[in-house]
């Protein structure tokens, strides 16, 4: 087994007693699989997400990031292994400048300041972002501050990075430049979005939910070319694969 | 814009002016953090009715502004509520206060001086601490706070309640402006939502508060801030300026500096 990876075993969460958003959810991913987390709204694709980051531990079954059993007591460590990118840019960025927000993690995990500097300015070029450096967050598009949030992860240079509707709100080319950067990881990464071209970009497997459960779990190309299965479980095949219709 | 819009630009604005690249905004906040205090505690130790004195006090805040490259009228601006509140402090004084005085050949109630001294030292005192705001960010400010071993708690508390302004505000005005464009005939909210809208803006600031959160502890935050990253150390120059600045303030303690100067520029006339 490679030394980065996440295992799943048969967890079941809800928030409230009796109603479980997630049912007996297993899988596992290895150090380069990137998988497409795609399923209806409200199947548990972020619930998911946010139990391996420990932001829900009352779950039943077995999580585990890198072996580390994500336990309140383990976050810590888990948390320095795992990026978690949030649906809402707004949410994810607090400081005032792209440059704090970005050197916020390095600066908590105790690096000396010129280490900092070191590894903001490689998420800025690695996000293709450099030109943002001192840019006000408020000042910022809906485009630039998604990136911003993805170079917030980069300077903590994860082994893993979750993404929760990377490509939301996002115009095309932000949006082409987005899969770019999601290409250039090699890491394992779990994105859960609706957008199925992206995911047909950017992710070798796909994990299909529909109500709490795992539906399907094998090659992307697979299951998102299953017309059938897409549309029994609430989605439908990716737009390049649909005739457009122009009126 | 509206009220709320306005406030939160006002914030965004005073972030922006206090992260420029001026010779004092890059002085050490601890530094312009004691000059202010010192100041503020010279302003009011000055006695009720040396008004001459106390207004060779005016140097510091019209120097900063100055050197900061500051817009007065844009910081009246900004002030323009605090001011007058300030200024109403001693309105009643002339009516107490009527012993009979001259100050520079003109004869007046003590009470007028002593209320013209009041709101001076209070205008002073505003605007020194606005000079403070506007060259040094919220996250030095609290460095500075950490540097004189204010608590931890207390100094996460003042940046995140700050931090989270924005947060709530920005709440506040999707949800004014959603209802503003469903009521468009009504002034203001009207009260049979209050409580609905209310309820909901508790919610919701409380939901974005905890994502907000959760973002830090997801980036490594355990309780405390790095306020400032490149902890910055007391050069030279600031010690210049601080110095500086104390010897300024100790002068016109001791003695009017306007005066003296109005003195010596008449001699030069005579």
């Amino acid at each position: 087994m490679s030394h980065i990876h996440i295992d799943v075993q048969n967890v079941s969460f809800g928030y409230e007693k009796g109603k479980e958003i997630l049912k007996d959810i297993s899988f596992h991913g290895g150090e380069n699989d990137a998988i497409g987390l795609v399923g209806a709204n409200g199947v548990g694709k972020s619930t998911l997400l946010k139990l391996l980051v420990g932001l829900n531990t009352e779950y039943t079954g077995s999580i585990r990031v890198e072996e580390i059993p994500v336990e309140k007591d383990m976050l810590p460590q888990i948390r320095e292994k795992i990026g978690y990118v949030f649906q809402d840019s707004d949410s994810q960025l607090f400081m005032s400048t792209a440059y704090q927000d970005i050197a916020f993690a390095p600066r908590n995990y105790g690096f000396p300041e010129e280490e900092v500097e070191r590894r903001v300015q490689h998420a800025l070029e690695m996000t293709g972002i450099t030109h943002l450096k001192d840019k006000q967050i408020f000042k910022m598009s809906g485009g630039e501050k998604k990136l911003v949030s993805i170079a917030t992860i980069l300077s903590m240079t994860p082994d893993i990075i979750l993404m929760d509707e990377p490509s939301i709100a996002l115009d095309p080319r932000n949006r082409r430049n987005l899969i770019h950067i999601l290409n250039s990881f090699d890491h394992l990464k779990i994105i859960a979005s609706h957008d199925l071209d992206m995911i047909l970009e950017t992710c070798n497997r796909t994990i299909l939910m529909a109500d709490g459960k795992i539906i399907c779990d094998g090659p992307t190309k697979e299951i998102l070319t299953d017309k059938i299965l897409l549309e029994e479980n609430g989605l439908e095949l990716p737009m390049c694969m649909q005739h457009p219709v122009i009126r | 814009m509206s009220k709320i819009g306005n406030a939160i630009h006002e914030i965004h604005h005073m972030d922006l002016i206090a992260e420029r690249d001026q010779w004092v905004n890059a002085i050490h906040p601890l530094i312009k953090f004691v000059i202010t205090i010192v100041y503020i505690a010279v302003v009011v130790s000055f006695y009720k009715y040396d008004i001459l004195g106390l207004a060779g006090m005016v140097l510091y805040p019209l120097a900063g502004f100055i050197l900061a490259d500051l817009s007065f009228k844009d910081s009246l601006k900004r002030l323009r509520i605090v001011l007058p509140l300030v200024c109403f402090i001693g309105i009643f004084n002339p009516f107490f206060d009527r012993i009979p005085v001259e100050i520079l050949g003109i004869r007046m109630n003590a009470g007028v001086i002593s209320m013209i001294t009041l709101m001076m030292k209070g205008v002073f005192t505003v605007l020194a601490s606005y000079l403070l705001i506007a060259t040094t960010t919220i996250e030095k400010l609290c460095y500075a706070f950490r540097l004189l071993h204010v608590p931890k708690i207390l100094v996460t508390q003042i940046l995140l309640t700050y931090r989270y302004i924005t947060v709530l505000l920005e709440e506040v005005n999707r949800v004014t402006q959603a209802y503003a464009l469903r009521a468009p005939k009504q002034k203001g909210v009207h009260f049979k939502v209050w409580g609905s809208l209310t309820g909901q803006l508790l919610l919701r600031s409380m939901d974005r508060a905890g994502v907000v959160y959760e973002s830090m502890l997801l980036r490594g935050y355990k309780g405390s801030f790095d306020y400032i990253g490149s902890k910055a150390k007391v050069r030279p120059q600031d010690i210049v300026y601080l110095l500086f600045w104390i010897a300024i303030f100790a002068l016109c303690r001791k003695v009017p500096i306007l005066v003296v100067v109005g003195n010596m520029v008449g001699g030069l006339f005579v």
